[in-house]
């Protein structure tokens, strides 16, 4: 019932808000979202304290919390059902899903000056989207939820993006798009090659996971062929190299909310569905794999992060350092050890956090100054300096200070990672390697930091540069607030990710 | 134990001081600084508690918070390790931190700086960071403590951020001291893979061990080849010893970086654009002494590695030399300074990488002392000369600031090690630890110690030079400038803590007079005993963290001996007497080239080396060059590879599918009889695939 609430009011609220006139649409909109994000936290809470659904909620469906099931379609000998359900996995991802949104939304107030009730509109319509993706048990329905994510994402690209935003809204789609049709002929082809009768997901991962005789193709097997196809499917929505390219055009194209939901929570979507699909699904399979898997990770890691180094756009540099920080999640889901898959769990929930307030800040500080540029402005700590305080939190952050969450995920992987058995003797050396990642991403950061915020003040555009408002900054002090706090406690999530993540390694550091 | 109950508060107080003066600062007088000093007070107050309660033979290892509860993996936690070395080391810390405090009173409040809540939030951010790690229990609170460190070096080095030096020299140091701690993260990750554990030293309840610690497990498994409990060997394929000692060598790797050892000493001398207290905070307890006080810490984890060992010692006898060359044509008072750190802190690696525990701990606590006192004296100094800090500016100072020029002279006595000033006895304890074990250890260790001690003895000459010379140039002979001339006057904020420091370093040498002890046959040799312990109980049997152990790994596992080339007492003075000599030596030098009225510079007498000096040996341009000229053309290079070759390949196939559609869209012209015509054709086309297939014909 909890969650159908959540996304009956999300979807209801969307329409509302897209029928309100565009004074007050932004206030509804985030009043609105309150609801959900207010909803899920005391979810968690009793999640957290009545340890409701200690499982995985594929391996163990009786134990979901949060859990509904009614019968929806029959169609062709497949029971289709709306079904959903939460675990230690999905739960940590509402709950980021919910607040970011509506932080995103106070967030859009300033730099949103066009058609605002259909913006807002969007964002919700997003939202339930990203819930149901999350909360899905049902392929049916996730898929419907999945594909769902798209359709505003591209119109809040397209329409109120910025100059080159049709090229990078029809990117996005085509890109994410023929990625969802790779990953769906790779997926259906197990499931008509196993005696499935419904598309549930628990009921999936139990006909794939004790599969025998699957035919194979060309000397491969059908499972090895059916997971590179859903891993290239899923891959691009991470994204991991060479699979990238959608995204930077994407963010720097998007307005600053709408970044701060695709790094924040799209990514997410891809590594969330690699570890039900590939990694819990086709375990067998990831483990075979695991060592040319790392190896895509530790490029993405160390690639991303080297054309960081090349950016001179601040939201450039983000997102490519999202490819980078993405390549950890990918190393510690190979690793197959409670810490690794667990550190890769609680690294995208750090990392949506992060990112997001890493394009939050950068928005702000775009919104008055109307650059992104580094050179085209130095000195800002002088002019707004809670904003630029922010920054440098938020940037140490993202360089994995420890005590701030970023850390926790970082050394979680890599201690999960340097003696995973599916990573043989390789795994201390591409662990390593990809640790170099630390030092990279402190070079691009502190760089940019020398040259955009201290120093004498400058600006290249013609505008006025005084501290930013308090709606402004009011988000960022909220998301600072999580990042230390589940870098102090990161039991406070990782305690149930664990609870979930341990019946897919069984045991190990 | 009370003592141990409170002994987190000695951490908090300064958290909370950071707190206050970040939110609250601007509303009170001093911007914070009233806090911080209250805080920094109550933690020594509270140190010195938790020193006597451990001089009483109490000691204390527990944890105290969970940061990840593992199910089915490893626990990560919280803990602190109070024993001898950790109780000395907050003393020493809390210490200094409430002077520099103080001090700031007279160099920033006074001077009317802006900004000094940020300030004073940093200061108390950085003393709780460094406090935090201190008194960790194990490697990875002691990791995550000491990035914060780095993190607070950054926000005070680059506290005057509207200027373009101190934002590039803060950069430089959080960046160099990241290079050293990614290899010091993969060794955490290391031991905590190999070891399941991260702890310095066992808990015990009642006599039993409830959690090993690794150095143990580490001695288990290579002295009595206990390796059940030890992971990873399979998988490096490495003999147990030459694991730990690639593990020893990664941790290293942040030691070297925030200890400013050579190669990654470039940082230091950089962030000597900080304000004055600052510096004397991070060189002479905080930052730079938490590499070499890590060694310290973990030091059962190398005295079983002679591989090790020989690269610290290496390592430190080739940095104290190597900076000690390069401080000797500075002409910036700081800059001075700040190569005598970097070369100081090359004598305690020098000393720890040849069997020397106690000898480095020593020269440890000295230079804590002497160096703050110097650094304060230069900021006295600095804010008479209204932020001149070039020495041929100065000149005749001694009259016009007495209280400075005296304790200044005490803490140059003592870094250049005359008798009987601090820095004498613990220099001294260092090279003769080296000199000994380099004739009694055989094969390329006590051959790699003689070469360090010839290094480290050969820079105590260098050191009596720079320091003499700086204190002719700065206070001695004619005044060189107007300021020099009137300079601004200091009040007791900067006068007190100069004070207590310079008797100080006169006389802190005295807590382990070995030559004395030896001499006489009295038991004054206080800290041999305070980091020795008990011989039997006590915390060295709880803990093994005593130097007694120590001693006995070094000899029996890495083979350290000592050897006298005379009887051992001559050895213990003769040592000591060519030590002295150089150090007289070099500082009659200077006397001799810098004395009088109107002294000159020498410096062009060196000719090409002295452009070799000045440059630093070219490290920084070569290092910079690994950055700007090497990596950032490189990740250009990848950038342009990626629109061009990976984003070209996406838009490619976009391409192509865009102008298959047009050449397809031909087919729909529009016009009927041609649609007929396809019709038919497709019609035909089935009917024989279909007839084919179906064997009609």
């Amino acid at each position: 019932m909890w969650v159908a609430a959540l996304l009956a009011v999300t979807l209801f609220g969307s329409a509302a808000v897209m029928l309100s006139p565009d004074r007050y649409a932004g206030k509804l909109a985030a009043a609105v979202s309150a609801v959900p994000a207010l909803a899920s936290v005391y979810m968690y809470y009793v999640f957290l304290t009545q340890n409701g659904g200690a499982g995985n909620a594929l391996l163990s469906p009786g134990e979901v919390a949060f859990g509904q099931q009614i019968p929806w379609i029959d169609l062709a000998g497949y029971q289709i059902a709306y079904y959903v359900g939460l675990d230690g996995v999905s739960m940590p991802l509402l709950a980021l899903t919910t607040i970011l949104t509506t932080l995103a939304i106070v967030s859009a107030w300033t730099p949103i000056d066009e058609r605002q009730s259909q913006f807002y509109g969007l964002m919700l319509f997003m939202e339930t989207s990203l819930i149901g993706v999350f909360a899905a048990l049902d392929f049916f329905l996730w898929f419907v939820f999945w594909e769902g994510v798209l359709i505003p994402m591209y119109f809040l690209i397209g329409v109120w993006g910025g100059p080159r935003r049709k090229y990078a809204a029809i990117k996005f789609f085509v890109y994410t798009n023929v990625a969802s049709l790779v990953m769906f002929a790779g997926l259906f082809a197990l499931v008509f090659n196993t005696d499935l009768t419904s598309l549930a997901l628990p009921a999936m991962a139990e006909a794939f996971r004790n599969a025998s005789g699957l035919p194979t193709i060309a000397g491969f097997s059908l499972a090895t062929i059916s997971f590179v196809l859903m891993f290239f499917g899923f891959a691009v929505k991470v994204p991991v190299f060479p699979l990238h390219t959608w995204l930077p055009d994407a963010h720097v194209e998007a307005p600053t909310p709408v970044s701060v939901m695709l790094a924040g929570v799209l990514l997410k979507m891809g590594t969330y569905a690699l570890l039900r699909f590939n990694f819990t699904m086709l375990a067998e399979t990831a483990q075979a794999l695991a060592v040319p898997l790392a190896i895509v990770g530790v490029v993405s890691v160390i690639y991303g992060a080297m054309l960081a180094l090349a950016q001179r756009d601040l939201k450039r540099i983000v997102a490519y350092s999202s490819i980078s920080s993405m390549g950890y999640v990918i190393l510690g889901l190979v690793a197959f050890t409670p810490h690794g898959m667990g550190g890769a769990t609680f690294q995208m929930v750090a990392h949506g956090l992060i990112s997001g307030l890493m394009f939050m800040t950068v928005g702000v500080i775009y919104n008055t100054t109307h650059t992104r540029m580094v050179g085209d402005m130095s000195g800002l700590a002088d002019r707004m300096p809670w904003t630029v305080g922010i920054f440098v939190a938020a940037a140490f952050g993202y360089m994995g200070l420890p005590l701030m969450a970023g850390f926790a995920g970082e050394f979680l992987i890599f201690q999960g990672a340097f003696d995973a058995a599916t990573l043989g003797s390789a795994a201390p050396v591409l662990t390593s390697l990809a640790m170099f990642g630390i030092v990279v991403v402190a070079g691009y950061l502190l760089w940019a930091m020398q040259r955009t915020l201290f120093g004498g003040f400058s600006l290249e555009t013609d505008y006025e540069v005084g501290p930013a408002a308090f709606h402004d900054v009011a988000p960022l002090a909220v998301l600072l607030l999580l990042v230390i706090a589940l870098g102090v406690a990161p039991d406070l999530s990782y305690d149930m990710i664990q609870h979930a993540i341990t019946p897919l390694t069984g045991g190990g550091a | 134990m009370a003592a141990f109950t409170y002994a987190p508060a000695i951490v908090l107080l300064p958290f909370v001081s950071f707190l206050v003066a970040l939110f609250a600062g601007d509303r009170m007088p001093k911007g914070g600084a009233l806090a911080g000093i209250t805080a920094t007070g109550g933690s020594l107050l509270l140190s010195i508690w938790v020193a006597l309660t451990v001089a009483g033979g109490g000691y204390h290892n527990e944890f105290v918070y969970t940061w990840v509860a593992g199910v089915e993996s490893v626990t990560l936690r919280f803990g602190l390790l109070l024993d001898p070395l950790s109780a000395l080391m907050l003393l020493i810390v809390t210490l200094i931190s409430f002077l520099v405090h103080i001090f700031s009173l007279g160099y920033m409040n006074d001077e009317d700086e802006t900004g000094l809540p940020r300030y004073y939030a940093g200061l108390g951010l950085f003393t709780a960071s460094m406090l935090g790690f201190v008194v960790a229990n194990n490697l990875l609170m002691a990791f995550m403590f000491f990035e914060l460190v780095g993190l607070c070096s950054y926000l005070l080095i680059g506290f005057w951020f509207r200027e373009d030096g101190p934002p590039s020299a803060a950069k430089k140091a959080f960046l160099v001291t990241r290079f050293g701690d990614y290899f010091f993260l993969i060794g955490v990750v290391g031991i905590f893979a190999t070891f399941g554990t991260g702890l310095f030293a066992p808990i015990t309840q009642n006599g039993e061990v409830v959690a090993q610690s690794f150095p143990v497990l580490a001695e288990h498994a290579v002295v009595d080849g206990e390796t059940e409990a030890i992971a990873m060997l399979d998988t490096v394929g490495l003999s147990a010893q030459a694991w730990f000692t690639v593990l020893g060598l990664l941790v290293l790797g942040g030691v070297v970086g925030k200890s400013a050892q050579f190669p990654l000493h470039t940082w230091l001398p950089d962030a000597m654009e900080g304000p004055t207290p600052v510096s004397a905070l991070i060189h002479a307890a905080t930052m730079v002494a938490a590499g070499v006080y890590l060694v310290a810490r973990m030091y059962g984890f190398y005295a079983i590695s002679p591989t090790a060992l020989a690269v610290i010692a290496l390592i430190g006898g080739f940095t104290a030399l190597f900076a000690a060359t390069m401080g000797l044509v500075k002409q910036e008072i700081k800059q001075v300074l700040a190569y005598s750190t970097i070369s100081q802190y090359g004598y305690m690696m020098l000393a720890l990488g040849s069997g020397g525990y106690i000898a480095a701990v020593f020269h440890l606590t000295t230079h804590a002392v002497f160096k703050a006192l110097l650094f304060l004296g230069a900021g006295s100094v600095i804010i008479a000369m209204h932020h001149n800090e070039n020495m041929w500016d100065m000149g005749g100072l001694k009259e016009k600031m007495p209280v400075t020029y005296w304790t200044f002279l005490s803490g140059s006595l003592a870094l250049a090690g005359i008798v009987p000033f601090a820095g004498f006895w613990s220099k001294d304890e260092v090279l003769y630890e080296a000199l000994i074990h380099g004739f009694g250890t055989e094969g390329g260790l006590g051959t790699a110690y003689l070469v360090a001690y010839a290094m480290g003895l050969l820079a105590v000459f260098f050191t009596g030079f720079y320091t003499f010379r700086m204190v002719y140039l700065t206070f001695h002979g004619d005044a060189r400038s107007d300021t020099a001339r009137n300079p601004h006057g200091v009040r007791w904020n900067v006068k007190g803590p100069l004070a207590v420091l310079g008797v100080l370093a006169a006389t802190v040498g005295f807590i382990n007079m070995k030559p004395v002890a030896k001499l006489t046959g009295a038991h004054i040799d206080f800290l041999h005993a305070w980091l020795a312990g008990p011989d039997e109980g006590g915390w060295p049997a709880a803990l093994v963290t005593s130097s007694h152990h120590y001693e006995g790994l070094l000899h029996d596992v890495a083979h350290v001996t000592a050897g006298y080339p005379l009887n051992e007492t001559p050895t213990l003075l003769a040592s000591a007497a060519v030590s002295l000599g150089l150090a007289l030596a070099g500082a009659g030098a200077a006397t001799a080239l810098y004395r009088g009225s109107d002294p000159v510079e020498h410096t062009d007498k060196l000719g090409s080396l002295k452009t070799l000096l000045m440059h630093n040996y070219y490290q920084d341009e070569y290092q910079v060059w690994l950055a700007t000229g090497l990596t950032y053309p490189l990740a250009r290079a990848m950038d342009k590879f990626d629109q061009g070759v990976v984003d070209g390949v996406v838009n490619g196939i976009s391409s192509v599918s865009l102008f298959g559609g047009s050449r397809i869209r031909r087919i729909q012209s529009g016009v009927v009889s041609n649609y007929a015509t396809l019709l038919t054709l497709g019609l035909v086309l089935l009917l024989a695939i279909f007839g084919l297939a179906g064997g009609w014909f």
